[in-house]
């Protein structure tokens, strides 16, 4: 049974140009314009995944609330804001609304689909017993592969899958530079710099809050970073 | 020349010294009115000795050169004035008689009034200009003045006379005044009344002084009210100027509001007019400074549009030269990308050098990371021994040496390198990015650093230039409070850009 992806985006020649890319990529794909009839609709069924648009219409802050209420439906269903804002702000508050991942309509479609099939990935896994595990361990730093979960000294760490795959690019080679274009590559996203910096801050954040002396990712300004185990 | 508002103020209340003028001239007016009852009221007297001496020769009878005595004492007693000197002189120049006393009284008292302490204050400077009475002037009679002296010359001939004259050591005006004394229809003696002119000397001198006493005070306190009245109006305007060129920077952007004055009047309105004028230029401002940004932001959904169409396209079959027209389109798509994210790269920066908190950091490790970051292109590196702490963002500091390192590559010419040196001087963080190249167009002078200002040629490069790299620059030279700067190498070989950051002098992390 082809797995269900909801957009909802008011854009209706993005939406549509969504739609098709992902029913071309087997899955089958509902569209919404804006969050009434996307909320009545996911009250009566509950789709896979759900890409979300935080500006509908006329309602700014529209695709916040429909995450709101997606996550009181359900607590594993994947989200993925996606939209014209890329100020650090809105990110910030989407990760916050329980969103799994967040990219700026600048994403290219196979940046999406990475995530898309990454998120599904993710789901099937933790439905399934844990069997043959794919695990990276630096140090304290533990990196489940197939869950896309970290863990630091034991205490799990809520990474977004943007996130996970920079600490992965990062974690795996422990030393080496990596450069911003590897990291972009390495987690499926093209960005400027800036936005790269502010992923890694946040990544620092969130180490920081389960270990205040974290210090493992180590910048080389004018290259890029380097896990320091 | 300046002339300032207070001086106008003070000159145009010299209009106000017509004021004593008019008291001088009154003055004046007063003492000639004095002189001529004094000249009359003496006439007057030598009239009445001369009347009392009609037809009586008997009296004139004289000794010559005594006192007057018996019934001519009398008389001369009886009509004389004080502080006047009478004589009489016969035909033959012989002084008949002589009685009183130019200096006999005190000089004349004056009445203590309100203003005698300023006029005492002021008799320090009033009497350089006034003739002060002295009763210390040389009285005698002089010998030619009773056989010469136009006044009893001309009372002998029959006609009353008065006139003024000078005490031989010129200490006093004497004021005499004669009446001939007939003898039926003979003229036998002249009789000469004397008064110095003391006594009017003396009130025209207190009226003066209390003219220039009246003025100093009422100058002196005008003055200083009308001084402090205009030196209120300079200082409200001239913190109205500061606070108007304090609310723009050099970049003309309006950096804080005037307060705008409560005062309810012109100046007070020029304020609130002035306020008013700055926030809507202040409006415009954040208007045009938001505007790549917003741009950018509402270009992204057609944007987003156009690649998702250009990316189902590939998935289809494309006849013939399709593919080639769809790479185009693409390579189209990547460049309007980049510029637009250069376009929100600025705003970005402005939203983090806001947010970003500040650490200290040694400036040599970023500036050394960046020989790594550009490899294939030639660059020298000079770094001090000692540390270079600086307190800020170090992201932000290799964002903005990224930025002036691809601006030098850009603009060099030939095969030197680009010299990136930092050293610590005056407890400054100089960082100096110089290469070899064209000199700065004067005319950018100063705009440099601006957003949206761009020096390169519109050449339509492949890589769009929006001006932006520099206006980087300055932002994150400001958020490390410092300032940025380019000039042209002393050689006119090329061009340095400077960025100043002050040291964190403050202990190590």
């Amino acid at each position: 049974m082809p797995r269900h992806v909801a957009i909802v985006e008011d854009d209706a020649a993005i939406r549509a140009n969504y739609a098709d890319m992902l029913k071309k990529h087997g899955y089958q794909v509902s569209a919404y314009p804006d969050r009434k009839s996307a909320a009545a609709a996911f009250r009566v069924r509950l789709p896979d995944l759900a890409l979300l648009d935080i500006g509908l219409a006329d309602e700014p802050d529209g695709g916040f609330a429909l995450c709101r209420e997606l996550r009181s439906l359900s607590a594993a269903l994947p989200i993925i804001f996606l939209t014209a804002r890329d100020s650090d702000f809105d990110l910030v508050s989407g990760l916050r609304m329980g969103a799994d991942d967040y990219l700026t309509k600048s994403a290219s479609l196979p940046e999406l689909l990475a995530r898309i099939s990454a998120l599904f990935r993710r789901v099937d896994l933790q439905r399934e017993p844990p069997a043959a595990e794919e695990v990276l361990e630096r140090g304290p730093l533990r990196l489940d592969m197939k869950r896309f979960q970290a863990a630091w000294s034991g205490a799990a760490v809520d990474l977004t899958l943007t996130e996970f795959w920079l600490v992965h690019s990062l974690a795996r080679f422990p030393g080496h530079v990596k450069e911003r274009e590897q990291l972009m590559r390495d987690a499926h996203i093209v960005v400027d710099d800036a936005t790269i910096t502010s992923h890694v801050k946040r990544i620092r954040r969130k180490f920081q809050a389960a270990d205040p002396g974290f210090g493992a990712i180590e910048s080389v300004y004018g290259l890029g970073y380097r896990w320091n185990s | 020349m300046r002339v300032s508002l207070r001086a106008k103020m003070v000159l145009v209340a010299l209009v106000l010294a017509v004021i004593p003028l008019v008291g001088y001239l009154h003055v004046q007016q007063m003492e000639r009115l004095l002189r001529e009852g004094q000249e009359q009221a003496l006439l007057a007297t030598a009239r009445a000795i001369a009347t009392a001496l009609h037809d009586r020769p008997e009296l004139l009878e004289l000794r010559a050169g005594q006192p007057a005595s018996g019934e001519m004492e009398l008389i001369l007693k009886s009509l004389a004035r004080a502080d006047s000197r009478i004589w009489i002189v016969d035909q033959k120049s012989r002084l008949l008689a002589l009685a009183g006393d130019l200096k006999r009284s005190p000089p004349p008292e004056e009445a203590p009034g309100p203003l005698d302490l300023a006029t005492r204050l002021v008799r320090p400077v009033t009497s350089f200009i006034l003739d002060r009475p002295s009763n210390d002037f040389d009285d005698a009679l002089p010998e030619e003045e009773i056989a010469n002296g136009p006044v009893a010359t001309s009372a002998l001939q029959g006609v009353a006379a008065r006139r003024w004259r000078q005490t031989p050591d010129s200490r006093a005006v004497i004021l005499s005044a004669s009446y001939p004394v007939w003898d039926g229809e003979r003229v036998v003696a002249a009789v000469v009344a004397e008064e110095t002119t003391n006594r009017i000397r003396s009130v025209y001198n207190r009226a003066m002084e209390q003219l220039v006493a009246v003025t100093l005070i009422a100058f002196l306190a005008g003055g200083l009210v009308l001084l402090a009245f205009a030196s209120r109006i300079s200082t409200r305007l001239a913190r109205l100027r500061d606070e108007a060129e304090a609310a723009i920077d050099s970049q003309g952007r309006v950096r804080k509001l005037l307060a705008g004055s409560a005062a309810r009047d012109e100046i007070g309105d020029l304020s609130r007019s002035f306020s008013t004028v700055l926030e809507r230029l202040a409006q415009y401002n954040r208007y045009l400074e938001s505007m790549s940004g917003r741009l950018s932001h509402e270009l992204r959904t057609p944007i987003a549009v156009v690649r998702s169409s250009l990316e189902n396209l590939k998935l289809e079959r494309m006849p013939g030269d399709a593919p080639v027209y769809l790479e185009r389109a693409n390579d189209g798509l990547k460049r309007l990308d980049t510029l637009l994210t250069r376009m929100s790269e600025a705003t970005r920066l402005e939203q983090a050098v806001r947010e970003t908190s500040r650490e200290r950091f040694d400036a040599r490790e970023v500036v050394r990371g960046c020989g790594y970051a550009y490899p294939q292109k030639k660059i020298e590196i000079d770094l001090p021994d000692p540390p270079v702490p600086i307190k800020g963002a170090p992201d932000l500091y290799a964002q903005m040496l990224d930025k002036l390192v691809a601006n030098a590559v850009d603009f060099s010419t030939g095969d030197e390198a680009v010299r990136v040196r930092l050293e610590a001087r005056d407890a400054q963080a100089v960082l100096t990015v110089s290469n070899r190249g064209p000199r700065l167009p004067e005319a950018m002078a100063g705009k440099l650093f601006d957003s949206m200002v761009s020096m390169r040629p519109a050449d339509g490069g492949r890589e769009p230039h929006l001006g932006l790299g520099l206006y980087i620059v300055r932002l994150v030279a400001e958020f490390h409070g410092g300032t940025a700067q380019a000039i042209d190498r002393e050689d006119g070989s090329g061009v340095v850009i400077r960025v100043r950051c002050p040291l964190d002098s403050g202990p190590g992390p």
